[in-house]
């Protein structure tokens, strides 16, 4: 029983760190940037899709649009307010412009963190399931929207892919994140390009963030946290490869959910981490990383 | 004149990955000589010099400094056993002076120390006034001229006495009274009774230098002797300039006539303060295929990556009735001026096919198509290969993608850099055949650069040399063969 | 010395004198902030000196701090040993630490060495938090020794402990040794080829780095009387930390101090808004990082330079 419980609350988990992930190695791929906002990105989704779907009244469905919405607002806000601009200062040396992006996104996460906080709330809040209901798998009594959401994680990624590999945007994103220089003498305007990015990365982010609220319930406090998975599952991954994001996320949620349910709920981030420095200190390109 | 050896270099061997740097390269440098390294692109000249500073580690071989094998050595030993070396892009630390830079160079590798000794103070002085930087101690690196910077890398490199002194690509970036200068700097360090080796993509400055020159080609030692002997040397000017340049009578179809296509006038180009280009006049002519030939380092790249607008500029740059300043470097491309760097910027990890279909993503389908059959007419390996990932091509095939994929662009001008760079003569054959092809078969027309003579000249209606970021010669290919045949090297 | 008769010493002097003479003019409640704010100062110099010098970006300073706070803490309140003893134990293990996250250090790069230090961090947090018998875990233990129960005293004390490290770190920025770190983050090929042995110079900079956090942290616990995780080890700690540094000017030491004692001012200064005071101190931070890239102090020092 319990190991059937831990495989499939694992794989909802897992599933919806894969989302965060992916939209988190699309973004460094493409743009070049670790976004320590990352975690604000997918709060507000959560808090704006509660407030939507619950004191405006608009029902799940439709604030959880909202929400996603909001996320890809502010995805374009950090892109349009803190990125871009560092990017292009002229008074930043090049090989400082890393750090000040990551201090600046970290800044704007924080900013993003306690607005919301001051603005709503900084309890928990939970968007209402999507479906309601219980099923059973293999004996385990789990809730429908559990499902749900892994399968609309999966979706979700699905249709990623399909944009990627099938349209020429999607390909043209590729093409950028392997060698901008290379889409630039095809006639592809990066600037273009970097907008579509930062674009898909807020719906993404925003799904995950809504969803997450629909599972778990999100909080203001949660966004450090969610940062952080983020990035180690990337860094696992390697960073750049979305394929290795999506293996990574799952080693991750399976590990965390497996400690959680056999050691002490409190040790769950405990093995993650030590798989992370071994990771760092003996193939610090991740599973699949090619940077 | 030249005395004791004092460094050997033994069956030196280095790869990057599958990439061979260099096989099998000895020679020994003397004290009292100024040995000159030259060879094309990619022939593992600055590697030579990474390799004997312990920047980076040879495979196999031996380095020896007086007797004592130094290869393994990490690179601050070595500096301290008495090598030095000038980097081909200066490195100072902005937030210092000029006589804080030298200074450091004086410096002991301690961690104890914290205050400099009186006589350092003096002895930086000294050092940087014996290299013309007397009037500048105070000032910080970013207010100084190009060539002041070149003159302080000198000085740290000969501040701590040292036997042997690397100089990476000394005249890049001079004008020729600095280098004349510079060149004088460096004979006395060779009076001086130290070991100098220099590697440098102008051969006449080189040459007029050294007592002693080293051809290399593809990692290995092609030719060596007084510099003259060197310069005659028939597999030397087969690789410099392809053989033989002979005189060929072009059929051009009425193009004294055609409309201006893309016009360049006083052209100029900075990076950061070293001058690239050097007011560039240019012309070509619709349905032209113009060539620009010219040594590594010459400024080809530089000029064509100004023309896509991938740089900053000064003068103006035409194209038709636009003048291309305005325009963002993908609508240039987009605009029909396809760029086929010498780098080729392929997507290594996509397949053939998908970098070609990026290359037509702006056509219909329909016209996408057709134009990939085209080109996989031209290029029938492609359409062979077409399912594998770039970067398992040869270098050949590779150029040919790219050509291919800039020719899915539908270019008006087609501007091509260093084709032939590091392919075997029998690839040449087919990428001549190729570009033969193109003339005939569309109306475009080509830009190309090349250090390979013998390549671009059949192709060419007309011949611009440039040299150092200057046109220095403009013709047609014939009166070229008749002038330049002596002269070019 | 030219240093002794520039205008920036002046200045640092005149601003030391003012503050020594504080505690008559002003409430007990100011300089208990001031006093933080002061340790905070020698927290942000020790993560300038690694970053600004030696070019290694340290995201979790606190993991240096907490060992050398908790080792202090832990040997005061199990072994009762005096507080000198404590601090010197804290500083070894923070030295200790140091050397480890240079290890790594010296073989990563960029987003991979920040990612060692995060995760170094969580580690410890994870540590206390297991180990909650000796270390008091989330709630955080007391100490029975402080150095002082008068707030002038314990004022006195950071303000001393401040400008002797200040003094220090300063000193050796700008000292042969400081050139020779500086050559080593900036170019590391370079620093090589002119005969420094880079991975040496960096250890040792880690080791001196490591040295004053863990001495402030330790300090920090006898002057508060209690240790937690909230205080010592919070990545937000860190965070803070950083924009302190990146405030007041990278590599300018002294900058860091001042954006430290900024920060923390700032934020007591804001608290009638409740949270927003964060938003606030965070907004200004970025504000600066957006327009004044090269810090507050680093801006005015360098304003003459280009004119």
């Amino acid at each position: 029983m319990r190991a059937i419980q831990i495989l499939v609350d694992g794989f909802a988990i897992s599933s919806l760190y894969s989302l965060a992930a992916v939209g988190f190695t699309l973004i460094f791929g493409v743009s070049g940037v670790l976004n320590l906002a990352h975690g604000g990105i997918m709060v507000v989704a959560a808090l704006v899709g509660w407030l939507a779907a619950g004191e405006l009244g608009l029902g799940t469905y439709a604030g959880t649009l909202v929400g996603v919405l909001a996320g890809l607002a502010t995805a374009y806000a950090t892109y349009l307010v803190v990125v871009r601009p560092i990017k292009r200062s002229r008074a930043i040396r090049p090989e400082e412009t890393e750090i000040f992006v990551l201090t600046g996104t970290l800044l704007w996460g924080i900013m993003i963190q306690v607005g919301m906080a001051y603005l709503f709330t900084d309890n928990p809040v939970t968007i209402r399931p999507l479906i309601s209901g219980v099923v059973s798998i293999f004996g385990v009594r789990t809730p429908a929207n559990e499902i749900l959401i892994a399968v609309l994680a999966w979706a979700v990624i699905g249709l990623l892919w399909l944009l990627v590999n099938r349209t020429r945007t999607g390909k043209a994103l590729l093409g950028a994140s392997m060698n901008p220089r290379g889409v630039t003498l095809l006639g592809y305007e990066l600037t273009q390009l970097y907008l579509v990015a930062w674009g898909i990365y807020g719906v993404l982010a925003g799904i995950a963030g809504v969803l997450l609220a629909s599972f778990l319930g999100v909080s203001t406090t949660n966004a450090g946290q969610l940062t952080a998975s983020a990035f180690s599952i990337v860094v696992l991954g390697g960073l750049g490869s979305v394929s290795g994001s999506l293996i990574a996320a799952y080693v991750v949620g399976y590990l965390e959910t497996a400690t959680a349910y056999l050691i002490a709920p409190t040790l769950r981030p405990i093995p993650s981490l030590i798989l992370l420095v071994l990771v760092v200190y003996v193939r610090p390109q991740g599973f699949l990383g090619r940077r | 004149m030249s005395g004791a050896v004092r460094l050997q270099v033994g069956e030196l061997a280095k790869r990057f990955g599958g990439v061979v740097a260099v096989k099998n390269m000895s020679f020994d440098l003397k004290a009292g000589e100024i040995v000159g390294l030259i060879g094309p692109n990619g022939s593992g000249k600055s590697t030579v010099m990474s390799l004997i500073m312990g920047i980076a580690r040879a495979n196999s071989g031996t380095i020896k400094l007086d007797g004592v094998d130094i290869s393994g050595w990490p690179a601050h030993r070595i500096a301290r056993s008495g090598v030095s070396i000038v980097f081909q892009h200066s490195r100072p630390l902005q937030r210092q002076t000029v006589l804080e830079n030298v200074k450091l160079a004086l410096l002991p590798d301690s961690l104890l120390r914290l205050a400099t000794e009186a006589s350092v103070g003096e002895r930086a002085r000294e050092i940087a006034e014996r290299v013309g930087l007397g009037g500048v101690l105070h000032r910080h690196p970013w207010t100084l001229p190009f060539a002041d910077l070149r003159r302080m890398e000198l000085a740290k490199a000969v501040a701590r006495d040292p036997k042997v002194v690397l100089i990476d690509e000394p005249f890049a970036g001079l004008t020729p009274t600095e280098i004349k200068v510079f060149s004088d700097l460096i004979r006395t360090l060779r009076d001086e009774g130290r070991a100098v080796l220099l590697v440098d993509h102008s051969v006449k400055s080189v040459v007029a230098l050294a007592d002693r020159v080293i051809a290399m080609y593809l990692g290995e030692r092609i030719a060596e002797g007084s510099a003259d002997e060197v310069m005659q040397n028939e597999t030397v000017r087969r690789v410099y300039i392809g053989g033989k340049i002979e005189a060929v009578e072009r059929k051009s179809a009425g193009a004294g006539q055609a409309p201006t296509l893309l016009q360049l006038d006083a052209v100029e180009v900075f990076y950061g303060k070293a001058k690239a280009l050097d007011r560039v006049d240019l012309r070509v002519r619709q349905d032209e295929f113009v060539s620009i030939v010219g040594l590594n380092g010459a400024g080809k790249t530089t000029l064509f990556n100004a023309i896509s607008g991938l740089v900053p500029y000064r003068g103006a740059i035409r194209f038709g009735e636009r003048d291309l300043r305005s325009q963002t470097a993908a609508s240039i491309a987009r605009g029909g001026v396809v760029h086929c760097p010498e780098t080729r910027e392929l997507f290594v990890h996509m397949s053939v096919r998908e970098n070609l279909d990026l290359g037509g993503g702006h056509l219909s389908k329909s016209e996408r198509q057709r134009q990939l059959d085209w080109v996989f007419d031209l290029f029938p390996i492609l359409e062979q290969r077409q399912a594998q990932a770039a970067r398992t091509l040869s270098g050949g095939e590779q150029q040919m993608l790219a050509l291919g994929r800039a020719l899915m662009m539908q270019p008006k001008l087609l501007i091509l850099d260093e084709p032939t760079l590091g392919l075997a003569p029998v690839i040449l054959g087919q990428l001549s055949k190729a570009i033969e092809r193109l003339r005939q078969e569309r109306s475009l027309t080509l830009l190309l650069a090349e250090q390979n003579v013998t390549f671009a000249l059949p192709h060419s209606d007309r011949v611009y040399v440039l040299d150092h970021g200057r046109i220095t010669w403009q013709g047609d290919p014939v009166r070229f063969a008749e002038e330049m045949s002596t002269g070019y090297l | 010395m030219a240093f002794l008769r520039s205008r920036l010493f002046w200045i640092a002097a005149a601003v030391v004198v003012v503050a020594a003479l504080l505690p008559f003019w002003v409430s007990i409640y100011l300089l208990s902030v001031l006093t933080a704010a002061y340790y905070f100062g020698v927290f942000a110099m020790a993560w300038d000196l690694l970053f600004g010098f030696a070019g290694e970006v340290n995201f979790g300073p606190t993991f240096l701090i907490g060992l050398g706070a908790y080792t202090a803490a832990i040997l005061n309140s199990t072994a009762g040993l005096p507080i000198p003893v404590c601090v010197v134990a804290g500083a070894l293990a923070a030295v200790a630490g140091g050397i480890l996250l240079a290890v790594p250090a010296l073989r990563l790069r960029g987003p991979y060495f920040g990612l060692v230090t995060l995760v170094a961090v969580l580690l410890l947090q994870n540590f206390v938090v297991i180990f909650a018998s000796v270390t008091g875990g989330e709630i955080g233990m007391t100490v029975p020794d402080v150095l002082s129960i008068d707030a002038s005293v314990n004022y006195w004390y950071a303000l001393a402990f401040l400008v002797v490290c200040a003094a220090l770190l300063f000193g050796l920025s700008r000292s042969a040794v400081g050139l020779i770190l500086q050559a080593s983050g900036q170019d590391a090929v370079e620093a090589a080829a002119l005969g420094f042995n880079v991975t040496k110079h960096k250890v040792a900079a880690f080791c001196v780095s490591a040295l004053f956090s863990g001495t402030a942290g330790a300090m920090l616990i006898f002057y508060m009387g209690t240790a937690s995780v909230d205080t010592v080890v919070d990545i937000a700690i860190g965070v803070q930390i950083i924009i302190a540094a990146v405030l007041g000017g990278r590599r300018t030491i002294l900058g860091a101090a001042f954006g430290a004692v900024f920060l923390i001012v700032a934020n007591e200064f804001l608290r009638p808004l409740g949270q927003l005071n964060t938003f606030v101190v965070a907004a200004i931070a970025l504000a600066v990082i957006l327009f004044f890239p090269e810090g507050l102090l680093g801006y005015a020092l360098h304003r003459g330079e280009r004119e």
